[in-house]
């Protein structure tokens, strides 16, 4: 795979490590502005091609090098940049897109350009949060088409584990694995204790529907 | 020359429709982009029926003006930017001409717009005495805080924004640093909101922690004084909870 990264900051540095972990053997460029980052960037990641570039040759390069691009990833310290080069990357017809956004409260004027993989690095914070505090229900993942999620279940009492499997029954498309409240893992509902937590996975719209009928419950 | 405007807002529905209604009125005006700071009114929603482009800036819990100009910077797309306070309630497109017009003229690669009344509290205390001392040849400037600006696109990309309030005396050194022809226009009578006094303390330290961080860095003063008196800067405490003023 050949990857077009451009920036330099905290985003980069992950996303850089990641795309090596996924594809040891594909082609990472990574852009920069200043002189001074190119030099670190090559010394950390000396695997990929680092180029430096201004502010507004960034767009030329995805325009001469497109038809050679599998994926960008706009990941620079402002969110202006990469909206930018996400929009270039479209008009040009690169395949994979992908934005690192600094301000969460972007995900709507990325998604308004049509840019399809937008990652808010900050999503995981309430998610962790939320099952460290043992919220009463949380939803830990969605792919990013929004069809699959992956969501967890306190369960408290033996009325919410009737509940639950009734819920369950007949919904053999929802997986579900069960953490006692001694630790121990369970692959079966039929073997829960009325004070585990549930993790379920399915589809976005069911999962939501099974959830809701708890929403609202004493914490 | 296409030229792009750009206001910094937070909530300021009240302000924004007429505001980029008269900005695209203006000769060569071809985009208009509000860069947002987390606002919780309609200001985004409003500008964006107006035909503005739109963003909110890339720092979500410590907004500040300079993080704002950066990021309309980045996302315009025209040879000149011209920057505007979004709530000049007597906001005519002959303002934003005045500005953008000694840059297409290639008079000009960067201008400081100025206004009839007289400068500010932090204009006259901070400003203008901190860049006596350390750049006299900037202190012909009647209003160096002034957020009413144009300047050739590619000029604000070789320089580093400060974050806050005092991104406008960092560009217009940073400017002169980089040899940028520079003037003032006189832009007429601006009536809009002004400051109270107590929010003028962090804007005065932002303002001289601008001025002393490049007079160290053009070796212009010893860098422990200058620590010094940003210390002392930051102590001031003016004892007034209310009271308007202006900066």
């Amino acid at each position: 795979m050949r990857v077009l990264l451009i920036g330099g900051g905290h985003s980069a540095y992950f996303a850089a490590n990641s795309i090596r972990g996924i594809d040891p053997d594909g082609k990472l460029i990574i852009i920069e502005f200043t002189s001074e980052k190119v030099e670190v960037l090559s010394k950390t990641f000396p695997f990929a091609e680092v180029v430096q570039q201004e502010i507004d040759g960034v767009e030329s390069y995805i325009r001469s090098n497109a038809s050679i691009l599998d994926a960008v990833i706009a990941a620079t310290e402002s969110d202006s940049l990469n909206l930018r080069y996400c929009k270039t990357a479209r008009e040009n017809a690169v395949p994979l897109i992908i934005a690192i956004l600094n301000n969460p409260m972007n995900e709507g004027i990325f998604a308004k350009e049509g840019v399809r993989h937008i990652i808010n690095p900050y999503g995981i914070i309430p998610v962790e949060l939320s099952e460290i505090l043992g919220s009463a229900t949380n939803i830990i993942y969605k792919t990013p088409s929004g069809s699959v999620m992956v969501a967890s279940l306190r369960i408290e009492g033996e009325d919410e584990l009737q509940k639950i499997r009734g819920k369950l029954r007949g919904s053999e498309d929802v997986s579900t694995l069960l953490v006692s409240s001694s630790g121990e893992i369970k692959s079966s509902i039929e073997e829960a204790d009325a004070r585990g937590r549930l993790y379920l996975m399915g589809s976005e719209e069911k999962l939501r529907k099974i959830l809701g009928s708890f929403r609202g419950r004493r914490r | 020359m296409k030229v792009s405007v750009i206001f910094p807002t937070k909530n300021r529905e009240h302000h924004v429709k007429r505001a980029v209604r008269t900005a695209f009125k203006a000769k060569g005006v071809e985009e208009v982009i509000v860069v947002d700071g987390g606002s919780r009114d309609r200001t985004l929603e409003i500008a964006e029926r107006e035909g503005a482009r739109v963003i909110v800036q890339s720092d979500l819990v410590y907004p500040g003006k300079g993080v704002a100009m950066r990021d309309g910077a980045y996302l315009a797309r025209g040879d000149v930017l011209v920057y505007l306070d979004i709530d000049i309630r007597n906001m005519t497109p002959e303002f934003i001409e005045k500005l953008a017009e000694p840059v297409i003229r290639g008079e000009a690669d960067f201008v400081k717009g100025c206004f009839e009344r007289a400068a500010g509290r932090v204009t006259e205390l901070v400003a203008k005495p901190l860049l006596r001392m350390f750049y006299p040849e900037l202190a012909r400037f009647k209003q160096p805080l002034s957020g009413e600006i144009a300047g050739r696109r590619s000029l604000f990309y070789m320089v580093e924004f400060e974050r806050g309030w005092g991104v406008d005396v960092g560009l217009l050194i940073d400017f002169h640093k980089l040899g940028a022809r520079m003037v003032e226009r006189d832009i007429g009578y601006k009536d809009h909101d002004m400051k109270p006094l107590h929010a003028l303390t962090d804007m005065a330290y932002e303002v001289a922690g601008a001025i002393l961080r490049r007079a160290i860095r053009d070796q212009k003063t010893d860098p422990e004084w200058a620590e010094r008196y940003l210390r002392g800067v930051r102590a001031i405490d003016l004892g007034l909870e209310s009271g308007r003023g202006f900066a």
